[in-house]
């Protein structure tokens, strides 16, 4: 009866953890909660970026969608209820993995499997590499280019993250167009 | 010609004791130094033995324990002597390799501490020790976690090995498991990990009250437990995280 990994038909390597009953369950002591909570956060946004996903919802545990090979584990008949899931969001929250959006609510979040600035050298590095560099850009043609590239799908909130972070460093432009956001990037004069 | 009895008659004990005094006091001076001089030679030869095979010492788990099951017997400590690890280890950098050992131990110990409460599975322990040391380790046998297991005692950490329904277990902190929690853990072993009250109540007799209070504890008050609330039978079992098989 050894707990094991498991491979999900998406091609994600489960950790034994979850194979565990136990994982799925609110621990009422706090410091083995804690054990819990940092397992989920791994596993949230490692799947997450398996699978290109941003967002997660409290109401993603009880809906069948993107998120059932992780928030369940029919093998075992267990499910993440919806209030453990909401508690370890809020833990993903306070340690900066993740943020809470739209802002002032608390069921639905933005996933950081890779860091705002992270982001913005990989938005910076794919314009330079696909020749866009000092031409102004709407924000569909990031989310939306003709070919796959990293940033395909971003969310918008976290798009505008990125070029803030950019525009710091000298880096990218906000430039307002006709029907909404544009941007440029450019190599910082040295 | 002298007339000494022969024979159990004549056996008398104050004259035996009297006869191996003297005999003693005429072993001479050049026989006690033949002596010193034999165990000098024995020694070097030993310690030559012990440099030419260090490799294999350290490498090798059964010529290891041969190697020490053969100072056991001869009456040399490897661990013994003035200074740190001993002479021996000085001579063989044994005491590295046990000093080494001992701190992956502790390793091993204090970052599994939340998960299982303190106490881990002998095989699990070497488990994860040999991933910590990697191919170049060697490998590693119960055998050489106990023996620097005893290494550690002086560090006060009340490190010890301890027989759980006859399973080798390795506790790290210092809490005694009281009866109760050695049975329910004994349970557990034979469950996978799994406990529930009614498992308590049926083959142990323990009243309901009894099995809820030592449950409890172990999950809230020495986090030796996880709580599964998704139980189909119970609705609430107790997962003894120490007692669960996990893969590698």
């Amino acid at each position: 009866m050894a707990l094991s990994t498991h491979t999900t038909s998406t091609g994600f390597l489960l950790p034994s953890i979850h194979s565990a009953p136990p994982f799925f369950t609110q621990q009422p002591n706090p410091a083995t909660e804690a054990i819990v909570i940092e397992q989920w956060t791994k596993l949230i946004l490692s799947y997450a970026r398996h699978r290109n996903l941003f967002y997660l919802r409290v109401e993603d545990a009880e809906t069948g969608g993107d998120w059932d090979e992780v928030l369940r584990n029919d093998r075992i008949n267990r499910r993440l209820p919806p209030t453990h899931l909401s508690s370890i969001l809020a833990g993903m929250v306070a340690k900066n993995v993740a943020t809470y959006e739209p802002a002032k609510q608390t069921r639905s979040v933005l996933l950081y499997w890779r860091l705002p600035e992270e982001w913005a050298e990989v938005l910076h590095q794919w314009a330079s590499t696909t020749g866009q560099m000092n031409t102004i850009m709407t924000f569909y043609e990031i989310t939306d280019p003709p070919v796959n590239s990293p940033l395909t799908n971003i969310p918008l909130p976290l798009l505008r993250k990125a070029i803030t972070i950019l525009a710091k460093s000298n880096r990218a432009q906000i430039i307002a167009i006709a029907d909404g956001e544009g941007v440029r990037f450019f190599t910082p004069a040295k | 010609m002298h007339r000494r009895g022969v024979g159990l008659a004549a056996f008398d004990r104050k004259q035996t004791t009297k006869r191996f005094e003297e005999l003693s006091n005429s072993i001479s001076q050049s026989q006690v130094t033949h002596l010193n001089n034999q165990l000098t030679q024995f020694r070097t030869a030993l310690t030559h033995f012990a440099s030419t095979h260090r490799d294999k010492i350290k490498s090798d788990p059964s010529f290891r324990h041969a190697f020490q099951q053969m100072c056991t017997s001869i009456g040399v400590d490897p661990l013994a002597g003035p200074r740190k690890g001993g002479w021996w280890a000085e001579l063989l950098g044994l005491g590295d390799w046990q000093y080494e050992l001992g701190v992956q131990i502790v390793d091993v110990c204090v970052s599994t501490r939340e998960r299982n409460g303190g106490l881990i599975e002998m095989a699990e322990l070497i488990r994860m020790v040999s991933k910590l040391r990697g191919v170049s380790g060697g490998s590693i046998t119960e055998d050489d976690i106990v023996q620097s297991i005893k290494t550690l005692e002086p560090l006060g950490a009340g490190y010890q090995v301890v027989d759980i329904s006859g399973r080798k277990m390795v506790r790290s902190v210092v809490k005694e498991l009281d009866d109760d929690q050695t049975t329910i853990l004994g349970l557990a072993q034979e469950h996978g990990g799994r406990v529930v009250e009614d498992m308590l109540i049926q083959r142990r007799q323990w009243s309901r009250e009894r099995a809820r209070t030592a449950l409890e504890n172990m999950l809230l008050r020495d986090g030796l437990c996880w709580l599964d609330d998704q139980d189909e039978e119970y609705g609430r079992a107790y997962w003894v995280t120490s007692a669960m098989k996990w893969e590698a």
